[in-house]
């Protein structure tokens, strides 16, 4: 009986610090599987599963992340191995630098300055865009800008370098931005658009983005 | 113009997407900004990375899960099997058919001292009864896969009390033709799932029995291989086979090529009465 009462009252705390955040739980997911039975039986297991490793869960720390590392974990155990997607990060990322980048119209911010161009894309192709994402890319972008983890959270989520959390982050984006403005040149959303100058071409073929470690070292910071 | 601070914009920014995710604080941030303020470029890169990422979280950042979810997750929790569950599908083959890792090495440990037993238990239930001619992979994973996902308690894809509606709604989302066995009075239809056995589609249709309590799940799915696995019972001369999977009694029969599998708590006895009642209409 006393058993069954701790139990219950551990769960009523679980409940109250977990379940507030399955909306943002459901739309990871979502993007992660990319249907929704696949996402509610995702979250499902991910919410059991953090039950389960409650005691482990240190109180006063970051929940949601704990709950997004569990999502993720769950996720990359379950469906990761059945498709071969590391070879395709690899592929899609040296694609990438050979692609003629198309960008800004020259005039679009001077006339219209707040008026960008991705304020203008439609949910939709937005989504597809980042479900054509390798993996690896995806949990990244996910976390970072449907999520806005920071990266130093991210790196712990996905138990990996914050290092590796900028260079994913930098590549995956630009390959969704490189999809997005194919779709917008599509769609007639931007006519024509100019080719970015040589410089900006060199930053998108460049390296991934410095660390930020290295910024502070830089400063004399770190 | 090329403008005083040139140095100043190739220091910056590889570190101007970093200031957008909101990265920088206190005097990092003062820093960027005073050269944002001054640098047409990197400003406009960093509103265009604003824009980016604020088109990211309308398209995809701020949905809401269903309802529907929410009470399922609540009352997975509330159901003391559910701890049990876990351990079991980490080892084990999920209604899908895809195989769990563990969440860290101790539950690997635990898993693979499940997937052991949960073999040995088939074998004790479905391998005696038919020692020569072994029963389909697919029958064979049948109970567990049923039992796996009776456990779950899944949002139903569509839900009616009528058997002849979710028939209708059957069609064309199976390749196979359904014919609802009926429980009443003993239980009512609440409605069915699409699902997967394997990876063939499967329909798995929920009972609830107002009486008990407790619920019923019927799981068809097309199989055209003969053999079944469980304990043979004869039921209205019927060839019902009984195994167990998860703590549940599952209750297999066939038409033709489709097999119906009924998985509950119920014992053996009521399990085979529900099943004769269902057969005599």
């Amino acid at each position: 009986m006393l058993n069954l009462t701790q139990t219950d009252r551990t769960r009523r705390e679980f409940e109250g610090l977990a379940l507030e955040h399955i909306d943002p739980l459901y739309s990871a997911a979502l993007r992660l599987t990319k249907n929704e039975r696949d996402a509610e039986d995702l979250v499902q297991d991910c919410f059991l599963r953090a039950f389960r490793f409650f005691d482990k869960f240190e109180r006063g720390t970051n929940i949601k992340a704990w709950l997004f590392k569990i999502l993720t974990n769950t996720f990359i155990n379950r469906y990761r191995r059945k498709v071969k997607e590391r070879t395709v990060v690899e592929g899609a990322a040296r694609e990438g630098n050979n692609e003629r980048f198309v960008a800004r119209d020259a005039n679009e911010s001077a006339s219209n300055p707040e008026q960008y161009l991705f304020d203008r894309l439609l949910s939709d192709d937005v989504l597809k865009a980042i479900d054509g994402l390798p993996i690896d890319f995806r949990l990244v972008v996910i976390l970072a800008d449907l999520q806005e983890f920071s990266y130093k959270e991210i790196a712990e989520i996905l138990d990996c370098p914050v290092g590796t959390v900028m260079s994913r982050l930098y590549r995956g984006r630009k390959l969704l931005q490189k999809t997005l403005l194919g779709y917008a040149l599509e769609n007639g959303v931007i006519q024509g658009g100019r080719v970015l100058d040589e410089e900006a071409q060199e930053e998108i073929e460049g390296e991934a983005t410095a660390d930020v470690l290295e910024f502070r070292r830089a400063r004399g910071d770190a | 113009m090329p403008s005083p601070s040139r140095d100043a914009c190739r220091q910056i920014e590889g570190f101007v997407d970093a200031y957008v995710d909101g990265e920088f604080d206190g005097r990092e941030a003062l820093e960027l900004e005073a050269h944002l303020s001054e640098c047409p470029d990197c400003s406009h890169k960093a509103k265009l990375q604003q824009s980016f990422k604020s088109a990211m979280r309308r398209a995809a950042g701020t949905g809401f899960a269903p309802p529907r979810l929410r009470e399922a997750v609540q009352a997975r929790l509330s159901d003391p099997r559910a701890a049990d569950d876990l351990d079991d599908e980490a080892g084990q083959r999920s209604p899908s058919g895809r195989a769990y890792r563990g969440f860290s090495n101790r539950t690997r440990g635990v898993a693979i001292a499940a997937a052991v037993a949960g073999a040995a238990v088939w074998f004790v239930a479905g391998g005696l009864s038919r020692p020569v001619f072994g029963p389909s992979a697919l029958t064979r994973g049948l109970a567990e896969d049923g039992a796996a996902l009776h456990a779950r308690t899944l949002p139903l894809d569509y839900a009616a009390s009528d058997a002849a509606s979710v028939q209708r709604w059957l069609q064309g989302r199976l390749d196979f033709g359904v014919n609802l066995p009926h429980f009443q009075p003993a239980a009512a239809l609440q409605g069915v799932r699409l699902s997967t056995v394997g990876s063939r589609a499967a329909a798995a249709v929920s009972y609830q029995m107002p009486q008990a309590k407790s619920r019923l799940t019927l799981l068809i799915v097309d199989d055209p291989e003969p053999k079944m696995a469980g304990t043979l019972r004869r039921v209205a001369d019927r060839e019902v086979y009984v195994s167990h999977a998860r703590g549940y009694n599952v209750a297999s029969w066939r038409r033709d090529e489709i097999v119906y599998s009924l998985i509950s708590d119920l014992d053996e006895r009521d399990v085979l009465d529900l099943v004769r009642a269902a057969q005599e209409h």
